[in-house]
């Protein structure tokens, strides 16, 4: 059995998919957090669970609502799971009008009651039930209450529409879609009633669908004449206001029914708004969260953290692999394989373990209170005036904790022009692979300003964003038309369990990447720096690494580190950005207990590390990050052009820096 | 050296085996993160056009 | 006007017809029509966004379309 689980953005669809598969799917507190479809197997195994974006209405406006119409126009599924947002009824039923036409059974869970009654409003759920005529069971989808009835009512009632037509849309309307019935009765497999009426509503993707089982012109006829009767007649707008208009009187009335509303208090929501996007406030109070972040990642908590395990690593951990490799005789081979490759380049990638999970505490904070559209708000000014809107702030955001679903949330971003801008500038955005470089360059060159040097970059990452939306929008991707609609949640209490379920989530990536990739990348690269033209055990400058490290090394002198390590390691981190830590632990190796971090100073001197800093932020998105640009664009040169920008962003950036900081008589 | 021999085989397996499943999975623009694995039979989604 | 409207204050949308069509779709998602009650929660500086709460459902919209909104005071 195949279960859909369709409603509007925001209203906890995702956590009860969550809840009735036992997986972990992204959650957060903002519309268009789901932006493709994802199918799960119900715990009990009754069938499959289909997770959908959100969407207002069967008729798409942007990507991620267009996922969910091509799904119900071309894949048949056996039921319908309506989640609504009880707090906001008027809005959530016209989708759930809709869906009714759809002629699946439909089974609603009514969800954010708690938030309802806080609002003084009470429902009266079978009342609810019988005028829509499908079961409706009442869930807290956070939480999980209401799961097991939810279950039991999918698995074991037959939830066939008991009333048809719940909506009457007057004669006029009712008979032409009896008309266009006609025309493509036989010809397809969904419901008539739901295609007419879509059709008449102006769907674009039902109209395509349409015209391909029959001719245009007859459909095109009977819609123009529809529209000019009801304009005679009614004085109407147009069809498909009028059609809405029957469905809202259709929805006023059962909601006067079923639901009684009591005047209430200011919720605390209001007030907490009163501050965040304030006037003055709200761009400072944002840049003082990320100050704030980034002294707890690098001075107060997390620097001391990775530093412990790093002395755990170099110290015990070390010693255990000599004395373990020493009892079973291992050669000078596996030894050097073990302890300066896997250890040195696995170890020193997890030592920022500590780091990359404060980092995604304060993502998952930031995603589950309700800021996140807050600051898409707050932003939205500066956006637009670099031809952008507030919402590409959003995939911006999350492109800080890995790209790869940053430049996926750009779905939600209704204008195409303003989302394949959103696309390519997203990987300017520091992910988190890249803090481990910064971990390790600040702590050697600038310890008295950690948090500031970092912060500067990542504002830099923003900032030439911004300049080259700026570029780009007025020059080859010109757009007129630009939307900027948000919908603001309500805050949420962040729960401490969530907010952990969610940072692990994220972080586990990370652990899991040193284990597989990281852990294959080192035994390569160093078997690249063992061995050479000379044989095995040369000294690493004549080795195959310094070989090819060295083509490209000339290219970098005139950004301050022309060296054949650093080339090396930026070449592996095409492939994932952590690879470039885990190669320089290889190959600035150290056997004794002085760390990597003393040895750098006589490699980089603090100008070129942060030219070195500003080459890493920019220079090419990695390899997943280039597969999904190509898979959201479908276009092979726009993924050839955010490579080939980036790079010369890059280099152009770090000249200037190390040129411009050496006239300077910086060093 | 049997014990070598054998620790580097399984070393330099797993390494490989590793690598070639990292790159398929990142050559289909899927994060370290993502959870779907198995269980999602999606292609995420439709294939989208821009200009 | 709605841009003459300080923050707290309540009016009546009577006329949609001259915002822009997408916008008009996205605030009719949201349930916002010509008839809707709205109040201004909060204007952003240097001519940014405003915040309009309607049936406890808080919305950002453009000050640009919010200027093409016809609202009268209630």
């Amino acid at each position: 059995m195949e279960i859909a689980l369709i409603g509007n953005p925001n209203t906890g669809k995702t956590s009860l998919f969550n809840n009735l598969t036992g997986s972990y799917e992204y959650v957060g507190n903002w519309s268009g957090v789901t932006v493709e479809k994802k199918v799960g197997v119900f715990k009990n195994n009754i069938g499959h669970l289909i997770d959908l974006p959100g969407v207002y209405t069967l008729n798409p406006l942007s990507r991620d609502e267009g996922v969910v119409t091509s799904f119900f126009l071309n894949e048949s599924v056996d039921r319908l799971l309506n989640i609504l947002d009880a707090s906001q009824l008027e809005r959530n039923l016209n989708l759930t009008l809709q869906l009714l036409e759809y002629e699946r059974p439909v089974l609603i869970g009514l969800n954010m009651i708690d938030v309802a009654n806080k609002r003084g409003i009470q429902i009266d759920v079978s009342k609810f039930s019988s005028l829509l005529g499908v079961p409706v069971v009442p869930v807290v989808a956070r939480s999980g209450k209401g799961c097991d009835k939810l279950v039991d009512v999918i698995s074991t009632k037959s939830v066939e529409p008991a009333k048809k037509n719940l909506v009457y849309y007057g004669k006029e309307v009712e008979a032409a879609i009896i008309s266009l019935s006609k025309e493509i009765e036989g010809k397809t497999e969904q419901s008539l009633r739901f295609l007419a009426i879509q059709y008449f509503e102006g769907n674009e993707q039902v109209k395509n669908y349409l015209h391909t089982i029959t001719d245009s012109v007859t459909l095109s006829k009977i819609h123009s004449a529809l529209e000019a009767e009801l304009q005679n007649r009614y004085n109407s707008k147009s069809l498909s206001n009028f059609i809405y208009l029957k469905r809202k009187e259709t929805i006023d009335k059962i909601v006067a029914e079923a639901a009684v509303k009591k005047s209430t208090v200011v919720p605390l929501s209001e007030k907490i708004d009163m501050i965040v996007t304030n006037k003055f406030l709200g761009i400072p109070i944002f840049l003082m969260f990320m100050y704030l972040l980034f002294m707890l990642t690098f001075d107060w908590v997390g620097t001391p953290l990775s530093d412990a395990l790093d002395a755990l690593l170099t110290g015990p951990v070390t010693g255990f692999f000599e004395s373990a490799l020493t009892t079973i005789h291992a050669s000078a081979f596996i030894h050097a394989l073990i302890i300066e490759g896997l250890v040195a380049g696995v170890g020193g990638v997890l030592v920022f373990v500590p780091q990359i999970f404060i980092l995604f505490f304060f993502i998952s904070l930031l995603e589950d209170s309700g800021y996140m559209a807050r600051v898409a708000l707050v932003m939205d000014r500066i956006m637009e005036s670099v031809g952008l809107n507030g919402k590409a702030f959003i995939p911006m955001i999350i492109g800080f904790g890995c790209n790869v679903p940053g430049i996926m949330a750009a779905r939600t971003i209704e204008t195409p022009k303003e989302r394949l801008l959103t696309i390519l500038l997203t990987p300017l955005m520091s992910c988190s692979a890249r803090l481990p470089v910064y971990a390790l360059f600040v702590g050697a060159f600038f310890a008295g300003h950690r948090a500031l040097i970092v912060l500067s970059l990542y504002v830099l990452g923003i900032v030439v964003a911004l300049i080259l939306a700026k570029i780009f929008s007025s020059t080859i991707l010109k757009s007129e038309t630009s939307l900027f609609v948000i919908e603001l949640p309500p805050y949420r209490m962040p729960q401490f369990q969530s907010l952990w379920r969610s940072t692990w989530d994220k972080a586990k990536g990370f652990i899991r990447k040193a284990g597989t990739f990281i852990f294959a990348g080192s035994v390569f690269i160093w078997l690249l720096s063992y061995a050479g033209p000379g044989g095995l055990d040369v000294d690493m400058d004549h080795s195959f690494l310094a070989m090819i490290g060295g083509v490209i090394a000339p290219l970098l002198a005139p950004i301050g580190f022309g060296t054949w390590q650093a080339a090396a390691s930026l070449i592996t981190g095409f492939l994932a950005k952590e690879s470039i830590i885990a190669t320089m632990n290889i190959i600035y190796f150290v056997p004794n207990d002085s760390s990597l971090q003393g040895l750098l100073a006589n490699y980089y001197t603090p100008l070129a590390a942060y030219s070195f800093m500003v080459f890493i932020l920019l220079y090419i998105p990695c390899l997943a990050t280039t597969a999904t640009i190509y898979k959201e664009t479908g276009s092979k040169k726009w993924t050839v052009f955010s490579v080939v920008y980036a790079l010369f962003i890059a280099y152009v950036l770090s000249l200037i820096i190390y040129q411009g900081g050496k006239l300077f008589g910086l060093v | 050296m049997i014990a070598s021999i054998i620790l580097g085989a399984a070393i330099f397996g797993y390494a490989a085996w590793a690598f070639v499943r990292f790159i398929n999975k990142s050559k289909k623009g899927k994060c370290a993160a993502c959870e779907l694995k198995n269980s999602c039979k999606s292609d995420c989604g439709l294939p989208p056009k821009i200009s | 006007m709605f841009t003459s409207f300080k923050a707290g204050e309540k009016g009546k949308i009577v006329d949609l017809s001259h915002v822009n069509h997408l916008v008009q779709r996205r605030l009719l998602d949201l349930g916002i029509t010509e008839g809707t009650e709205v109040c201004v929660k909060c204007v952003m500086p240097f001519g940014g966004p405003i915040m309009i709460e309607s049936c406890g459902q808080c919305i950002g919209i453009r000050r640009k379309e919010a200027v093409q909104m016809e609202v009268v005071k209630v």
